[in-house]
């Protein structure tokens, strides 16, 4: 395929040392008709960005300080719908699951993706292993969430097996204190796979000589690790940090579907703040509180920045040349 | 201040609709202009003679019998009078649209739900339309008002939209809710040989069950709803109103030794070990059908349980139907078409709403869909017999009272659940719904 | 790849063994819900594990005529395809500028595109539904693509700039050479060098639009304009009153579920790269 040359194109990059290289001949009309062009080739994108992205964030900062039901007038309210979130236990709630699946589900996911990808580095056939685990991240979280109704109910296939290995009394998998850490679990699931892929790649990278010279130094599988591959992929880290934060923040129709079953809201208890948003602004036999609704989802964007900011200040390190 | 409000979303549908032009015109995939917020035909207010049209979103969806029902009336209605009807079977989400969509003037003429749905999405805010007129219309062919028809019982027990007016919806399907069993289940003949007159002969019955090792009583346990019907049905049984206790802003109703003892007669249920096991780990309809295989006794429901059962239960199967011990009064929803604030084609809508309640179109209702009409006149289904009887009582009185939409959301669901999974006592219960309730308040202003 | 030096130690080979169990248990339960889609309701709650002995492909009538997802699939893949196409189209032309002009403006806008990507979708969701119904573009398929189109901005920009800054900037120094413009050089020189990006930028931008949920529940609801995980998240809404059928809710899964095995079997190693190379630059 004519594909094959640029797919890495970090080598490429290297190799050209920059892509603003200027050649002896020919440097002044190329560099001229470039500046003629980058509006016009930059327009289309800017504009749909614009209105269809920026435009409706600032919306939405600016509903959240009014009280509106999407009807009536709005009614200005200043940071009042904040401090309403405050003293809303349920949003309270929901913003501790938030930041239990950030946190929580962040570390295991980090720490099994990880081992996966030590395991997966050594392992035959690994590109199938690989895909196998990488696909449920493809996969819409709500067949995860209706497959689980089945899966985990009390006679379900799950239960059915854990007695036939001799436990006469297996866990109530779905009851609402489970919710939770179900959710949690299933989420942390469809996303290692993801994660370990990205690492692999990230690993596969790492030149092989430095491994070599490690070993040459008399350092042992532990320490090549921790001197050669955790400093080496430190970066890419940091980036699936950041990732994950997001995904974490939006996660939406897993909860809205676990189990099967969207007859009803979820029990608050699983709420996140997405379900939340979502509650409020399309609420079933209640007012739209649209105000409030923007203000929740805009306390979800804060936590984005303050842990993209936090997360990129605490795992800076040095980048490491090659 | 007032002309800034409208600024916002005009600039973004103005750039959004110049991003489409640039963008999407020659996207062929089905135009956006369907009739459902466009107006009739401009032939003006006379038109609702001589044709012309309105807009209808469902609550069903196609493909369920109500809407099969209403689809043919329709198209009579169609054929009769040469209007148009342009429905959406857009299905129970239906409520959460209709808010937004009325807020965008994009909301159809007319949509229908439960009266409780109704009331908290629009009629509360003075977003339905007063129907008192269609009160006033003849039935076509039945030639009698839609005020005699219906029972005034079923608007009567409706709350007060901001006008006053009870007359936001025009219902055509009538429900209640209550414990249904199978009277031909020889473990429940056996342990119940009368009705219970008081709770405790109720809790008799359960352990007479418990003794044969079968469940007294089947719960979806996600479902605070359902669940909740029992503490809603004891709590008024003992002299409270669930509305009054939600609306306290204090609290203080909770403190109310009669709602202890409610709760306590609900705790009875979880603590007596008399709920099917499992319920707390399962998804509707799991526990529902166990209850129709025979797995358990009695099963706390709106009567349309037994439609949603039909095809489930044996042959042998007999209906029965009680509420629960010390309740008087059976309580009721309604089901019906409404008007949204900005109803164009209100004459039109008005007309078919009348029109439907037709005996011969209404009693579809029954026949097809399994479900109870409020005109007596159409009788129920053959295993509703017993549950319609209830619901010719004088007076109605509201499931919870009325109470539902957002305190349902955040004070009662999940406390209540906590309560029916046994997290939490009695005592504990109350106190813990006062507390929320008193901060569910503070954050509604 | 890379030779192995020795044979695995114990720990390894358990912690080999573990993997392959996991990976075992993933492929079982995809083909578990395949198997179940053609299952009898209750038969799958009485006997979950079993084996389809009369493969009941009326589960697969019932969601097509009842649950209306022939239509919701068509709106799938008309709305999936044609947002991402727009995506691609869009935003190539700026992330190839983005590359090739870094200073201070193009790096500004870099930046901001990138910024979108911390943007959770919950807060567009409602200016974006209020807007389009404004535009009269609610409840309908344009204004669902535009919106895509809008949330596929950050990543797509992102993800081609990578690639085109990885094309040697030889190339179209050549073409202009020639006496070929910017746009010539563009459409001419780099597109087809760039075509294995952009078809991994669609690929990308199809998979996150047919999966979408969040925004197609809010922003559709009439059975003749809803995305599939609406169809099948009011499907198994409406099926609590006729009667849960497993059978054909998981029948329902599968329509969704399949055209990802589809493409993910075929286009695997593309998507996989698309979606984990581009990530550490």
């Amino acid at each position: 395929m004519s594909t094959a040359t640029i797919q890495d194109p970090s080598r490429t990059r290297r190799v050209r040392g920059g892509s603003a290289a200027r050649g002896p001949v020919g440097a002044a009309p190329l560099e001229r008709s470039r500046r003629r062009m980058f509006w016009a080739f930059t327009a289309p994108a800017v504009v749909v960005y614009a209105v269809l992205f920026l435009l409706p964030v600032g919306y939405a900062a600016w509903t959240s300080l009014y009280k509106w039901d999407g009807i009536s007038e709005k009614k200005w309210k200043g940071l009042g719908n904040y401090r309403i979130l405050w003293q809303d236990p349920i949003f309270r709630h929901s913003l501790g699951n938030t930041l239990k699946t950030l946190l929580v589900g962040g570390v295991i996911t980090f720490v099994i993706a990880f081992a996966l990808m030590l395991v997966l580095r050594e392992m035959n056939r690994r590109l199938f292993a690989r895909s196998v685990l990488f696909f449920p991240c493809l996969v819409n979280a709500m067949v995860f969430g209706i497959a689980a109704g089945v899966l985990f109910s009390p006679d379900g296939p799950v239960n059915q097996v854990l007695k036939w290995l001799g436990w006469s009394h297996p866990p109530q998998w779905l009851a609402t204190e489970h919710l939770q850490t179900m959710i949690l679990g299933t989420l942390v699931w469809t996303a290692t796979g993801y994660y370990t892929a990205i690492l692999m790649a990230a690993v596969d990278q790492i030149p092989e000589y430095l491994y070599e010279a490690a070993e040459l130094d008399g350092a042992n599988a532990y320490q090549r690790f921790r001197h050669v591959t955790l400093p080496m992929c430190w970066e890419v880290i940091s980036v699936c940090a950041v990732l994950w934060t997001v995904s974490s923040v939006k996660v939406f129709e897993l909860i809205l579907m676990y189990g099967g079953s969207s007859g009803a809201q979820p029990p608050s208890d699983s709420w996140n703040t997405a379900l939340y948003v979502y509650e409020e602004a399309f609420p079933q036999a209640s007012t739209p509180q649209l105000g409030l609704a923007t203000a929740a989802a805009l306390v979800s964007l804060f936590l984005v920045v303050i842990f993209t900011v936090v997360l990129r200040r605490l795992l800076r390190r040095d980048p490491i040349e090659y | 201040m007032g002309s800034t409000t409208g600024r916002g979303p005009r600039l973004l549908a103005i750039a959004t609709a110049a991003v489409l032009a640039v963008g999407v015109s020659a996207c062929s995939s089905g135009k956006s202009d369907q009739g459902a917020a466009a107006p009739a035909g401009g032939s003006g207010g006379e038109a609702a003679k001589s044709g012309g049209s309105f807009s209808y979103w469902s609550m069903w969806r196609k493909d369920e019998p109500q809407a099969k029902v209403i689809q043919a009336a329709i198209d009579q209605f169609t054929a009769d009078t040469g209007i148009k009807v342009d429905v959406e079977w857009t299905g129970r989400d239906v409520a959460k649209k209709i808010g937004p969509a009325m807020a965008a003037n994009k909301a159809p003429d007319m949509w229908d739900q439960g009266a409780d749905s109704i009331y908290g999405t629009a009629a509360q805010n003075g977003n339905a339309q007063d129907l008192s007129a269609v009160l006033g219309m003849t039935i076509p062919n039945d030639n009698v008002k839609v005020s005699d028809a219906i029972p005034s019982k079923y608007w009567d027990s409706l709350p007060k939209d901001p006008k006053g007016g009870q007359h936001w919806v025009i219902p055509y399907e009538a429900s209640t809710a209550g414990v249904f069993y199978n009277a031909a289940d020889p473990d429940v003949s056996a342990a119940m040989t009368s009705a219970p007159t008081d709770w405790d002969g109720f809790i008799k019955v359960c352990d007479a069950l418990k003794a044969k090792n079968k469940p007294c009583v089947a719960s979806e346990g996600e479902d605070s709803w359902t669940n909740g019907l029992w503490f809603d049905y004891l709590v008024n049984a003992n002299g409270v109103n669930f509305a009054d206790l939600a609306d306290d802003k204090t609290g203080a109703s909770w403190d109310n030794p009669a709602v202890l003892k409610a709760a306590q007669q609900t705790e009875q249920l979880v603590k007596g070990g008399y709920i099917i096991p499992t319920y707390t780990a399962t998804k509707y309809p799991a526990q529902q059908t166990n209850w129709a295989g025979g797995k358990a006794g009695f099963l706390m429901n709106g009567n349309w349980v037994t439609a949603e059962v039909a095809k489930q239960i044996p042959a042998t199967w007999k209906y029965g139907f009680l509420l629960p011990p010390g309740a008087s009064q059976p309580d009721s929803m309604v089901f019906g078409f409404a008007l949204t604030k900005n109803a164009k084609n209100v004459a039109q809508a008005e007309k078919f709403m009348a029109y439907f309640l037709q005996k011969k179109t209404l009693s579809g209702i029954s026949t097809d869909a399994g479900n109870i009409t409020p005109r007596t006149d159409i009788p129920a289904p053959a295993e509703l017999t017993d549950v319609q009887k209830t619901l010719g009582a004088d007076k109605l009185r509201l499931t919870f009272d009325g109470v539902a939409g957002d305190w349902s959301t955040k004070v009662w669901n999940q406390n209540f659940l906590d309560f029916w999974h046994g997290k939490t006592d009695a005592a504990g219960f109350v106190a813990k719904m006062k507390s929320s309730q008193v901060s569910f308040w503070k954050t509604q202003s | 790849m890379r030779p192995r030096r020795k044979a695995p130690s114990l720990p390894m080979r358990i912690a080999t063994g573990a993997v392959w169990l996991v990976v075992a248990a993933d492929i079982a339960l995809i083909g578990w819900i395949l198997l179940t889609s053609l299952r009898d309701g209750t038969d799958i709650l009485n006997h979950p594990f079993g084996v389809p002995t009369h493969p009941k492909g009326a589960n697969y009538g019932k969601v097509f005529s009842d649950g209306g997802f022939g239509r919701a699939a068509l709106n799938s893949v008309v709305v999936a395809v044609l947002s991402s196409v727009l995506a691609v189209v869009v935003a190539a032309p700026c992330a190839y500028a983005l590359a090739r002009r870094r200073n201070r403006v193009s790096g500004a806008m870099s930046m901001t595109f990138a910024m979108g990507l911390g943007v959770p979708g919950q807060v567009m969701v409602i200016p974006l539904f209020i807007g389009l119904a404004h535009a009269n573009l609610d409840d309908s398929q344009p204004g669902l693509i535009l919106v895509y189109l809008g949330l596929a901005m950050p990543f797509t920009v992102y993800l081609l700039t990578g690639f085109f800054a990885g094309i040697p900037a030889v190339l179209e120094e050549a073409a202009v050479l020639d006496g070929a413009g910017m746009l010539r050089t563009f459409t001419k020189v780099i597109l087809p060098v760039a075509r294995g990006g952009l078809i991994t930028a669609f690929l990308l931008q199809f998979i996150s639009a047919w999966n979408e949920t969040l925004f197609a529940i809010v922003l559709t609801h009439s059975q003749d304009k809803v995305t599939l995980p609406v169809a099948l998240s009011s499907f198994v809404n409406e099926a609590q009153l006729n009667g849960l059928d497993w059978g054909a809710m998981f029948a329902g899964v599968c329509v969704v579920l399949a055209p990802m095995i589809a493409l993910f079997s075929w286009l695997g190693t593309r998507i996989i790269q698309g979606m984990t190379v581009g990530i550490g630059k």
